[in-house]
């Protein structure tokens, strides 16, 4: 599903953010990233979601190397993924529902089918009562829940999140684990970065460990 | 088939046929005609949540667009005078004062029958007498001289009433005998034209102006609108929203800015001239002229209303365009 090739990143010609990253991750795997914040998980992250393009080497996903798409294709890239925020990046303007059906109007679905997969997707992370609120209503947890039901609200192949439980206490940190595992068991593949190294050991999925912009570690799931 | 139906088919992701590719294209188009109703709605309701605001931009883009448009009418106006003029443009040739009724009437049929003359009338030296008696109101004095000073005169009016072409006619009249004099006054036409022109050019360079200020306006309220919605930008960039997508909501905004000042430009020009009709008329008639004051008819309103709209759509186009670029998700 994803696949780097001897990736490396610089900013600004002098700082290497990233330094030959070679790893593949299968088709509904679930992965742990892990590493000292800086270390270049962020970085990592934007690679994939073609934020940013790798200075060297190659990022394939689902088999094409996404340097080479152009920017207008990119948007239709990006509606594969999902991806959840470590600060979940909801919009306070508008309440749970619309925040949630935000991907599948942007894709331009009909209205019920809107309303119908949103509501699944609420009651899938246990919030259908909380759909009129406003995020500002919720509590941390909540909101974050709220950006998961975001992220996969539209059936992704893969589901990116970048410290999801980074603010959360470690009940509901392993709530949020247990939903992705969820996902993960319908055959989403997720890749999630995350410096909680407790609640990592206990989950046993594999994990790649960052230090300074290198992969220092690759370890399989027990 | 349904609609529920025909988008499963837009999602699936081989179609089957040319049946289904149809239904694609029916559906994706539906989503896109839905999202543009959803956005034209939308920056209305955000506008009218912040009236005053609204307002201000609107007067701004009004109050650019009134003074090139009031410049235009009133050229306008001129243009219509202008016509008139050149109908009324005549030449005037003065008879040999010893030429008598009989001569003069055969003078002016010659005059009459010159290839450039459109029509002649004569004035004896009575009747120019009598005129002139009317029109300066000295019948005493006058009807103290013992012969009539004034010779016989034949106002000729030419096809052409061009400076050029009346110069070239008086020349001509002036060789034809028993004429002593042809008097053209062209100075003041030529004056006149003068003036039309510079007024034309005058309103095309604010008409420029002042478009470019509307464009101005509506570019740093929408700039602002881009700015006021930054992370929301951000957070639809991320999860797959087009360029078209994103800018939808703000082409709206500035084409409603533009419409709402197209309005107000109109109706505040519809009262001014209700306002300064009166004094107008009356003016004119203190000297003998009817006038009627130039206002907006159908086709005029229309393209105001159009460009005003399209200058906001583009104002907003531009700033769009320029400030998204900035915006790039962390």
């Amino acid at each position: 599903m994803i696949a780097f090739e001897h990736v490396g990143k610089r900013y600004g010609g002098r700082f290497e953010a990233l330094a030959n990253i070679d790893f593949r991750v299968q088709r509904g795997e679930m992965v742990f990233l892990t590493g000292h914040s800086g270390a270049g998980k962020s970085s990592l992250l934007r690679l994939i979601m073609r934020l940013e393009r790798p200075s060297r080497g190659k990022v394939r996903v689902a088999g094409h190397d996404i340097a080479g798409l152009h920017a207008s294709q990119v948007p239709f890239y990006r509606r594969q993924i999902g991806v959840v925020f470590q600060d979940h990046q909801l919009l306070f303007d508008r309440d749970v529902f619309a925040n949630v059906a935000l991907p599948l109007e942007i894709q331009g679905a009909e209205p019920r089918e809107i309303a119908r997969r949103t509501r699944a997707a609420l009651d899938k992370v246990g919030l259908l009562h909380r759909e009129k609120a406003l995020p500002i209503e919720l509590s941390g947890g909540e909101q974050q829940r709220v950006g998961i039901a975001r992220a996969v609200v539209n059936k992704p192949s893969l589901l990116l999140a970048d410290e999801p439980t980074g603010n959360l206490d470690p009940q509901l940190s392993a709530d949020i684990m247990t939903l992705f595992e969820d996902f993960n068991r319908i055959g989403t593949t997720v890749l999630i970065a995350s410096h909680d190294l407790a609640l990592i050991a206990r989950l046993r999925h594999r994990v790649l460990r960052l230090r300074d912009g290198r992969l220092v570690g690759d370890q399989e799931a027990t | 088939m349904s609609e529920r139906e025909s988008a499963k088919a837009a999602r699936s992701s081989s179609p089957r046929g040319a049946r289904s590719q149809r239904t694609v294209m029916r559906s994706r188009f539906s989503a896109w005609a839905r999202h543009h109703r959803a956005m034209c709605l939308d920056s209305a309701g955000r506008l009218i949540r912040t009236p005053i605001a609204s307002l201000l931009t609107m007067l701004a883009i009004a109050i650019a667009l009134i003074l090139p448009t009031a410049l235009w009418l009133s050229l306008d106006g001129a243009r219509l005078l202008d016509a008139e003029l050149d109908e009324s443009a005549t030449l005037t040739a003065y008879l040999d004062s010893d030429v008598d009724e009989r001569e003069a009437m055969r003078v002016a049929e010659a005059l009459g029958a010159a290839p450039a003359v459109e029509a002649v009338r004569l004035i004896t030296a009575a009747e120019g007498m009598a005129e002139f008696q009317q029109a300066l109101g000295l019948e005493d004095a006058l009807e103290r001289l013992e012969t009539n000073p004034l010779p016989a005169s034949v106002v000729v009016s030419p096809q052409d009433a061009s400076p050029e072409a009346m110069r070239t006619l008086a020349t001509q009249l002036e060789a034809v005998g028993g004429v002593d004099e042809v008097r053209v006054d062209l100075a003041w036409l030529e004056r006149l034209k003068r003036l039309a022109e510079l007024g034309r050019r005058v309103t095309l360079a604010l008409g420029v102006l002042f478009g470019l200020g509307v464009l101005l306006v509506v570019g740093n309220t929408i700039r602002l609108a881009v700015e006021s919605r930054r992370q929301e930008i951000e957070v639809v960039t991320l999860i797959g929203a087009t360029h078209g997508f994103v800018r939808r909501p703000f082409l709206y905004s500035g084409a409603w800015y533009g419409l709402g000042g197209g309005l107000l430009a109109w109706a505040l020009l519809a009262l001014g001239r209700q306002w300064l009709s009166a004094p107008a008329t009356a003016l004119a008639e203190s000297y003998g002229a009817s006038f009627t004051m130039p206002g907006l008819d159908g086709a005029g309103s229309a393209t105001l209303l159009v460009s005003s709209t399209l200058l906001g759509l583009l104002g907003a186009w531009i700033a769009v365009s320029r400030h998204l670029a900035d915006i790039r998700p962390r």
